[in-house]
This record gives structure tokens, sequence and C-alpha cells, in this order.
């Protein structure tokens, strides 16, 4: 599921519709970012040639996006592409060049699109002044429309900022007058003349095709535009999709690009009142508060009444829809204003309110304005709760409907490309701009890297696929912890799968290389313990792994009876349950070759903990040897507001603790993989994180799961997955970064996606070709998976850690379990 | 200028106009001079009109806000039970135009007055004669009022070409009312405390009522600006999409509750297990039958189908609802749950021999010269 929850309350005001109750409405003023002449290209008086814009040039506007703000309708936004962080330029071996080289080359396609403009075309930018000064952007706005036949047709106006495609006199005096027949005078003065690639213009083309997708009749949902007349729907679950499209313009190595992905939007054909009820059927009166807030906190609702997307942050038990607030000078109930404000009827006049608090800053930069009350009847769902992303039917079928191959989404991209060239309105629209796409995607060289040899003890063998569970069957592992004096719990009604477990275990272990002895029961002192829970449920799970992470620190596993059922599958089941164990006792299980000596891999993810107050969890895992099979992990819980890397760092001083102690020695260089990282947070890492992990040979990578970015192979004359291994390092990295994508895992359905590594600090001198090899070897890594993953091990490891305590214990795990995979 | 009222005045205007339409329930409303759309976006939540339009001379204030009003997400997850057209019109009030014909109500507020002296009269013919909407709400300021606004001298409005005294409005109202056949009340927005009652109202307002049937002219549509028309259950189409979705989510839900009132049945050894049939749900082969009689028990299936009757038919005719044979049920297949773990990284497979060969024994630190 691409985007799922993606849309955080970022529902921005959409014109002049009445805020919501309980909020004052607010004028909009213009905010202007406050110009830093002289060092960025695009502020300024920039009147160099157009087009000639060197490398370096592109690089430096690139980085001054941020800096310069437009916006159809004004207001602070925050920058989700992270432009203007230029980390490149402090790297000096990468400067000239960030490819890498091994490998055999690879054809590809991407989901990119070109950007053409009109040769010499340039975006002509002028300051609006009002004399007398208008207060009201309104009517600013609404001032400028009066000079249609001097502005022309194409224009973006945002109350102080104008643009144009075409040059007006230097200094132009107009003169209006508003409806109180107040005579105005307006001076449109030029101040700059923007190059295509400048940083301004790539904001004012993102907003030209936001336009065009209106025309388009889609419908924005948070960030991105989904077609709502073609909705896919499963009525079991009140789930509603709309298709729709992901779309970026920005400055990538060589050309300005719309980067567009298929994504699809869940919605719920259900109020949030009927989604009420319906709990407090199945959970009654006593528990309704409780499972109420657990299941409706954090998501996002719909208004049947505005445009507007809110994010639910609690629940108003003590109000109904008879309660107050103060509109005006006056009083108003919710039921009355709703009534008279947009005809609406509340059939339920004792539903509780929904709270949702506004992010939103104030008029005129004032503080934030108070919670907005809404009423559960006007709102709908979007999104899925955890509840259902755990049940496998309606992910199943929500797969089926979204899971696209690779085909299939070269299709419905073309498609949408189309619609845009055929849609008179939009080429319209277009061609006054002097616009256009190109129309058909991308095509790229990648290359394929060197397959890895798997290293397990005295044996190699090189993986024929991306996944050798066949190949390590029957070779020892490289290093096998004893079972000895463990315990395995389960119901009376579980003795016969258990006992089964017991024998299947004993058979696969001998090959394995793991002794292991019979499991009895040991007072005091408990090693290890195996668990057969008889259902999957939540709270079992959660308490066993808190009491045996926590209380009585020790290794343990547990077993949902029912994957144990299935007679021919228990063979499989108990050789991974096998190798599971033995991860987690200290074990390790195969390697690759490092050829890099005394390098400590360093894998940080955080859990944002919604239920437990927002807490984060960051969790930090280092590699203690040179096959990077053994880990050191290690948790850290955040309460809101505090930098997750503050706790990380002593973590990582642990971590050198545990390296000094297992190699006699401290590393000579540290690799740190960054996962979860959201969109526009990179600029902390950059500027909090590395300082506090600053060491003489330090790489910081940023690892990025969820992006746009999709690659297709030509395979036989058909579009497939590129295979794993595919590294792509130009055209669709960005110029002012040390970037690349690898495609490290293999799907069997639907579209493969890259992961996208961003080396924001390297102080270590490693060669591209080397940091890639070296990422997509440590993909190879992770002992819960016999194949190769989508991220690096050491990440995959973080997340995991991150999620069990995030989700099951809540709480720091006991210090002795430091050294183990405990969390597998 | 217009802070003396509370509500501010264009908002009593309005107001007054949306007091109307929920007494008068017109189907089809045209605003004359609908400028950015302020009127049509208040409007467009009144569900009984079928039919919103504006007109405009001027298409670039109507394009600044026309995306204002279209429909919102969440009209098409539910969608309404009442058929919503908007329709923009660049075009000229002084100029007859079909689309403008047929109209049950056309509101022109705070419009005239910026109309030459000579092109009201075109107005008053188009609107009145060629127009002939069953309704018309003309606003206008009141001149005489005019003396009361602090510090106002001449109009109130640079580009007002005249401002009309209450008795010049009325003089022309009983024109329009005596040459086209309609009837006229006087009424306005805006008085203040303590004023004299025969100045009047600050914008004075007159509503026209036709006094013959008007006979409906065929309308022919060219040069919209804009043209939505709103998700409705009107539509088949949609109305088949909601109620096949309905139904089967009702289905589902009773399929479900029966389901585990076996279970339970079974789990504590009760007599009579799956014989019971209260709920009306029987087992047929792999599947479980819900009889369409149950579902109409349903609110929102009923508010949909009405009848046992109607719901057959409907279901009939779709494909994605499967009906047992009699045509009284529909057969869902009971699967049971499958155990799959669901893991991102499950989807392993190998695309192929397309791997490279490797390298052995590299040592990236001596390249690195260190």
């Amino acid at each position: 599921m691409t985007g799922r929850a993606r849309a955080r309350s970022r529902g921005r005001a959409r014109g002049q519709e009445t805020a919501a109750p309980g909020v004052t409405p607010f004028q909009e003023t213009a905010r202007e970012a406050p110009p830093s002449e002289g060092e960025l290209v695009g502020r300024g008086r920039q009147r160099t040639a157009p087009g000639a814009v060197s490398s370096e040039a592109v690089i430096q506007i690139s980085a001054g996006f941020q800096q310069v703000k437009i916006g159809e309708r004004g207001g602070r936004r925050r920058d989700f592409h992270d432009a203007g962080i230029n980390t490149r330029q402090a790297m000096e071996h990468v400067r000239e060049s960030k490819s890498g080289f091994s490998g055999s080359p690879i054809e590809l396609k991407a989901n990119f699109f070109k950007i053409l403009s009109r040769p010499q075309w340039v975006l002509y930018q002028y300051h609006v002044d009002f004399k007398p000064v208008m207060e009201s952007r309104r009517l600013r706005s609404a001032l400028m429309y009066q000079h249609e036949e001097t502005l022309g047709k194409a224009r973006t106006f945002d109350g102080a900022l104008l643009f144009l495609p075409h040059k007006l006199h230097n200094t132009t005096v107009l003169y209006s007058e508003t409806r109180m027949g107040e005579k105005v005078q307006i001076t449109v003065t030029l101040t700059n003349e923007l190059p295509p690639t400048s940083p301004v213009c790539l904001q004012f083309y993102n907003i030209i095709f936001r336009r065009v997708l209106r025309m388009l009749n889609m419908q924005q949902i948070g960030r991105h535009y989904y077609n709502p007349t073609d909705p896919l729907n499963i009525p079991q679950h009140r789930l509603t999709i709309w298709p729709g499209f992901t779309s970026t313009i920005l400055q990538y190595e060589s050309n300005i690009m719309l980067c567009t992905d298929v994504s699809h939007k869940v919605l719920r054909s259900e109020t949030v009142l009927s989604f009420m009820m319906g709990l407090r059927q199945q959970s009654g009166d006593q528990r309704f508060p409780e499972a109420c807030t657990k299941e409706l906190v954090g998501l996002i609702v719909l208004t049947k009444y505005n445009n507007k997307t809110y994010r639910i942050d609690d629940i108003a038990w003590d109000h109904t829809p008879n309660n107050t607030f103060k509109r005006g000078d006056s009083e108003i109930s919710f039921k009355d204003y709703y009534k008279a404000q947009y005809g609406l009827d509340i059939t339920d006049g004792n539903q509780v309110l929904l709270i949702s608090h506004m992010k939103k800053i104030g008029p005129s930069g004032g503080p934030p304005q108070g919670p907005a009350m809404l009423v559960p009847e006007f709102c709908y769902l979007t999104g899925l709760t955890d509840k259902m992303r755990a049940d496998f039917n309606i992910m199943k079928d929500l797969s089926t409907h979204t899971r696209l191959t690779p085909e299939q989404r070269e299709g419905r991209l073309n498609r949408f490309v189309g619609n845009i060239h055929q849609n008179t309105e939009a080429q319209t629209e277009l061609n006054t701009w002097g616009l256009n796409f190109d129309n058909k995607l991308l095509s790229l060289t990648g290359r394929v890297l060197p397959s890895e040899r798997i290293v397990q003890g005295s044996r190699t063998y090189n993986p024929w696929q991306a996944d050798w569970s066949k190949e390590m069957r029957g070779i020892p592992l490289i290093s096998c912890r004893p079972l000895e004096n463990w315990l395995m719990f389960f119901t009376r009604r579980n003795n016969d799968v258990a006992q089964a477990l017991l024998q299947t275990l004993n058979k696969v272990s001998t090959p394995l290389g793991i002794r292991m002895q019979r499991a009895i029961i040991c007072v005091g002192f408990l090693p290890k313990v195996v668990v057969v829970l008889p259902s999957n449920r939540k709270d079992k799970y959660d308490s066993v792994k808190k009491y045996l992470c926590v209380d009585c620190p020790t290794p343990s596993q547990c077993v949902v009876a029912r994957t144990l059922c299935k007679q021919q599958a228990l063979m499989t089941v108990a050789t991974k349950i096998a190798l599971q164990i033995n991860c987690k006792m200290g074990g390790e299980l195969w390697s690759v070759e490092i050829p890099l000596k005394q390098l400590m891999i360093v894998g940080i993810d955080c859990y944002h903990d919604t239920a437990a107050g927002k807490r984060s969890i960051g969790a930090l895992v280092a590699s203690l040897n040179q096959g990077m099979s053994r880990w050191f992990s290690k948790c850290v819980l955040q309460n809101r507001g505090q930098e997750i890397m503050d706790g990380l760092k002593v973590a990582l001083q642990g971590a050198l603790k545990a390296w000094l102690k297992h190699n006699n020695c401290l590393p000579s260089r540290i690799i740190v993989y960054r996962d979860g990282v959201g969109d526009g947070m990179l600029q902390s890492v950059v500027n909090y994180e590395v300082p506090q992990i600053m060491e003489p040979k330090l790489t910081l990578v940023v690892v990025k799961k969820r992006i746009s970015s999709r690659f297709f192979a030509r395979i036989d004359g058909k579009l497939t997955n590129p295979p794993p291994g595919t590294c792509i390092d130009t055209e669709v990295t960005r110029p002012e970064w040390y970037d690349f994508f690898i495609v490290s895992q293999a799907v069997r359905m639907g579209s493969v996606s890259p992961t996208h590594y961003n080396v924001v600090y390297d102080s270590s001198g490693l060669k591209p070709d080397h940091m890639q090899r070296l990422t997509y070897k440590l993909c190879h890594m992770y002992y819960n998976w016999q194949g190769i993953i989508r991220v690096p091990a050491p990440c995959q490891y973080a997340h995991k850690l991150a999620f069990l305590v995030g989700q099951s214990i809540h709480r720091e795990p006991n210090m002795n379990l430091d050294d183990f995979l405990y969390y597998l | 200028m217009n802070t003396i009222f509370t509500p501010p005045l264009y908002i009593q205007r309005y107001e007054f106009v949306i007091d109307f339409v929920k007494k008068n329930k017109p189907k089809k409303v045209v605003d004359l001079g609908c400028n950015d759309c302020t009127l049509l976006r208040k409007l467009k939540f009144h569900k009984e009109i079928e039919l919103l339009a504006g007109l405009d001379i001027d298409c670039a204030v109507i394009r600044a806000k026309m995306y204002e009003l279209a429909p919102i997400p969440t009209d098409y997850l539910q969608p309404g039970d009442h058929p919503l057209t908007i329709e923009l019109y660049q075009g000229s009030v002084t100029e007859r135009d079909p689309r403008t014909k047929g109209f049950d109500l056309v509101t022109s507020i705070e419009l005239i007055e910026h109309l030459q002296l000579e092109d009201v009269d075109r107005f008053t013919e188009v609107v009145f004669g060629y127009m002939a909407p069953v309704a018309a709400i003309i606003s206008t300021p009141n001149a005489d009022f005019n003396p009361l606004l602090p510090g106002l001298t001449g109009f109130r409005h640079y580009d007002h070409k005249f401002e009309w005294t209450k008795v010049e409005f009325q003089t022309w109202a009983l024109k329009v009312c005596r040459e086209f056949g309609y009837v006229v009340a006087f009424t306005g927005v805006g008085q203040i405390p303590a004023q004299e009652e025969s100045i009047g109202f600050c914008s004075q307002i007159g509503v026209f009522q036709i006094d013959r049937s008007g006979g409906d002219a065929p309308r022919l549509q060219n040069n919209v600006l804009y043209n939505v028309v709103y998700p409705s259950l009107c539509d088949s189409n949609i109305f088949q999409r909601t109620l096949v979705n309905e139904v089967l989510y009702w289905a589902e839900t009773l399929k479900r509750e029966w389901l585990e009132e076996i279970r339970f049945e079974v789990e504590n050894e009760e007599v009579g297990g799956e014989g019971r049939t209260d709920m009306g749900l029987y087992r047929e082969g792999q599947s479980v039958c819900v009889p369409l009689v149950r579902l109409c028990s349903c609110p929102r299936v009923q508010a949909l189908s009405g009848t046992v009757q109607h719901l057959t038919k409907f279901l009939l005719e779709n494909s994605r609802v499967q009906l047992t044979n009699d045509g009284t049920a529909v057969v869902l297949v009971d699967n049971d749950d499958e155990d799959l773990e669901w893991d991102e990284n499950c989807d392993n497979t190998g695309t192929g021999p397309f791997l490279v060969s490797s390298v052995e024994n590299e040592d990236w630190e001596t390249e690195l010269g260190q």
C-alpha cells in the first residue's frame, strides 16, 4: 500500500470556507520569506542569460529552493522534498562523480517525465506594491484582476509576488478602485528573471501541475490527487479505494522532471458515527471509551461540508452537538451552526464530539488556533486502522486491487500523461505558460551489482536467486549455541502440535549443527523458553515478551499453534524456528565477504508509539565483528519533543564499549544507516545528528523506503521488475546529494520498490562504488530471512527492535540481552 | 462601511436568498452577476436545488474560485439522494441567452445599479420577458438610506451608475409587474435601531412571483465555463454500486454473526446447533445464503430499495451479487480464514538467472591507500 496514512492532517485551507467551528476564521496573509540576497541564485537581480546554467549553478539553485516560497494562497508549508539541503558539496571525493562502476549495465525505464519548456523560457517575477496599503490579500487579488489586459491571462499572484511568462516595463503603475470607491495605486516592479531551473520555477511548475490535475476532475486528499469517479469497493469492510497519482516536479541530476507514481487512497464509506456505534456494539458500554480512543485517535477524517482533512487527536466525551461555541459575539450550538451554515441535520444529538488540534499557525504568525470540534456524523474515516492492517483477509483483498505489475503500472502512467495531453483545458493552461511534458517514460541505464557469495562456515555458495533457503539446507551454520535448559509452554489443547514441533525440531537441528537437549522444566535459571500460543491474541504475546525481556531476561520464541497445524509445512516451520532460536541465543548463520577491516556498521530506526502519548522509540543496532554476524542492540524511549539522537548517543557509546570488549580495539570507521527519517526531516538529521556522532571516519547514510521512484526493466520483450542488485546513480538522483538507489529484493507480485540511499556525511573517503556494494552486501545479512531484503540488515534489526518495544514491551529491555538478537 | 450592521449586510442579503430557497424550494436557480460564486457556494448545500447556475460577464472572477464548487471527496463516498448540477456561464444580463431560460428562481443581488439606465430596461426585458422565471429576487441600494451612512458622499461604490430611492425602485418594479405579469413584494435588509421607519432598508429587495404558468422552453448549452454534475443516487450506476455495496456489507455482517452464534452453540454443546434458523440464514454446500427478506430489514438497504421485490429486481441485474436459483437469497462463499503470514519480506522469488557472478578476494582498504 503506498501512501498509507500519509495524509497526516495537512488539510490546507481551501479558499474561503468558514473555518471549522471552534476556530476563529482568519484571513490568510501573504508570508514572504525574507530575501537573502547575494548568495542565492534565483533571488535578487539575477540577469545572466537563461539556459546556459552550469552544473555548479544548478546545485546552488536547487539549494536555494526553500528560501523563496510562492503559494497559490500563501501560508507556510513544509518542504516535503528536503530540497535546499546541499550535502554533496561538503564531500570532496564525490564532487566530480558519485557513480559506481561495477556490475553489468541494464536498460531501465523510470516513472519520470521530462518537462519541456519553450527555448529561452523565462519566468518574470514582479513585486507588487499597493498604495494605500491593502490589508486583505483577497482584495489585493481582486484589484489585480481589473488589469487583465495589461497582465495577461497567465499569471500567479500571491498577494505580493506576481509571476508572468512575459515581460512588462521595468516599473508599471496601474490604478484601481475598491468597492468603497477608494483609489489605489498599484506599482508592479520587475525584480527577477528566473531561468527554468530556478527553485522558484520548480515550485511554480508544481502549482501549475496541481491546477492541471484539478482540471482532470481529480480530488485532492492530503498531498496527492485521486480519481473519485471509478472507485474500487470492498463492501465487506466498507472500504472504497480511489486510484490516483503522486507527483513531484524537481530538479533531478540532469533535467527537471515530473516523478509520478500510481497511488491508492483507502477511504471508508461509513461515517465515524456509524463506526463508533459498531464499536460500541462489539466492545460493550464498559470498554467502549477505551476501544474508541484506541481505534480513532490518530486517524485522518474527511468532513461532509468542506474540503479539509483533520487528524483526530482526542475525543470530547463531555461534548455533544448541543454544546455551544462562540461565533462572532454570540454563542451558537453545533447543531444550529451546521443547520444554518450547511443545511445539515444532526440526527443523533447524543454523539460525543471529536477533537482535532490545528497545527496551522494563527493569523499573522500568532499562536496556533484552538482545537476544532468535529461532529462524528459528518466525518468519514480514511486509511486503515492497525486492526485492519493486521487482518490478513482485508490486506489480501486490498492487495489484489492495489498491487500492479510493472506493465500495469506503466500502462496507468502512460494513460495519465496521455489524459493531460488530450484534455484541452489542461493543454491551454500549460500552453499559456509555455510548458509541456514529455509523453514517454524516462529511459536510463543502471547497473546490476555482482552477486554476493554467501559464506556459511567452511562452505560458500552463490545463490541462484535472491533466496537461498534451498542452498543452505544441510549445511552447518557458522556457529551454533546448544539448546540446553529450555522450557516449552503450551496449553493442554495444544499438546499434540507441541509434541510434533518438539520432534521435528530435533530432526532439523542436527544437520544445522545445533545440539538440542530435551526440553525440561528447570526451576530458577531459565536460559531459553519456547511458548506455543493458542491464538494470535496480541495481549498474550505482549505479556510473555514483556516478562521475558524486562523482568526475567531470557531469549524466547513464540509460536502460534495454528502455524504448526499443517503437517506438510512443519519441517519448513521447524527449520525456521530452529534458525531463529539459534540467532536469539547468539549463534551465527551465514556471512558475506566484507573487504574492510575494523568497520562498525550501525543501523538506526525509530517507532512512533501513538497510543502512549506520542512517545518515540529509537533503536540502535551495531555490528560487533568482521562478518557482520554479531550485533549489539539498544533501545531508547523518548518523550514527545525530545530529539531521538540524544538517547541514541548513549546507546552508541555502549556499542563502542561492546566492540572494544569483542575486538580489543575500537573500530577505525563507522558507517551509520539511518532509517525512519520522514519527508522534510533531512535538515535536522544533517544539522543535529551528524555532530552528535562525530567520529574521525564517519559515514551517515539516510535510508528511505517510502519513495515514489520506480524502475522497470525490459527482459525478453516484457516489462518486468529489475533484478535484485540493480543500482541507479544517474539521471534520477539529485544534483545536490550523494545519493543512489538500489533494488535489492525480489518480489513475486506487483512492482518492486527501490530503496533510496542518501549519504549525507562521509569523512571516510570510501568510493561510491564501494559504498553501493557494501550497502548491497548488508542487505544479505538479515537472519530472519534467507534471502536479500529491502534495506541493510542493521536497519531491519533496528526496525524489529523498535517495533517490539513500541508494540509490546513499552519499556526498555533488560541490558543482559543487548548482545543477542532477542527481538527477531 | 457595512460594518454598522451585524451580521454584515452582504451576509444578510445572502441569508435572505437562502431563507427564500428554504421556504419555496426552487429546483433551478440562477444567480446573475455571480462574481466569485460566494452565493452559489452557500446555495449548493440546499438539497432542493437540482440545477444551480451562475452568470457573470467577467470570466476571470468566475475562474478564480470556480473549482470550489466542485464536489468534495465525501460527496462521492455517500452520494446524495438528489441530483445537483452546477453550471457557470460567461455572459451579459442584458442579452438573451437561451441557457438562462426556464429557471424557478433568478437572483440579482446588488447588480442593476452597475448598469447604465438604458441597460436596465434591456435587463428588465431579458429577465422578466425572456428568461421568465417563476420567481426573481432583485436587490439594490436604497438611496434614501445614504444619509444614515457615516462619511458617505456620492454613491456607495465607484462603479454604481445610479442608486434608486424607495419610490424609484417601487415604480420600476410595479411597471415590471404590469408589463410582464408578475406580482412583487417589497422588503429589504439592514435597518438601524431608532431610524425613521419611512426610510426603509439599507438594501431594498423586490421579490417577484410570476402571475401565470410559464412553459419550460428547451435549453441549449454552449460556451459553458464550468459544468459539474454531483454524484447522486439518481445516477443509475451510482445507485447500483451503492446498493450492491450495502447489500454485500450487510450480508457479510449477518453471515459473520450467524457463524459466530453457531460456533458458540457448538462450543457450549447446546442442542440444535446448525438447525437454528431464527436469523433466517442457511447453508447450501460450501456457501451461506442470506435471504433478501432479512437484508431488507437493514435500514439502509430498505431505504435504497424499498421493497423485497425491488431489491430482487435490482440484484438480478447485477453480476457482483450471486443469488440463489430461486432469487430469494444472496449466496456468500464461506471461505475458511487462511493462515498465512503477512510479512513484507515474504515476497521473494527469483527473477531468473540475471545475477552476475561475484568478484572474489577484494580488499577495499588497499584501494583507499590507507
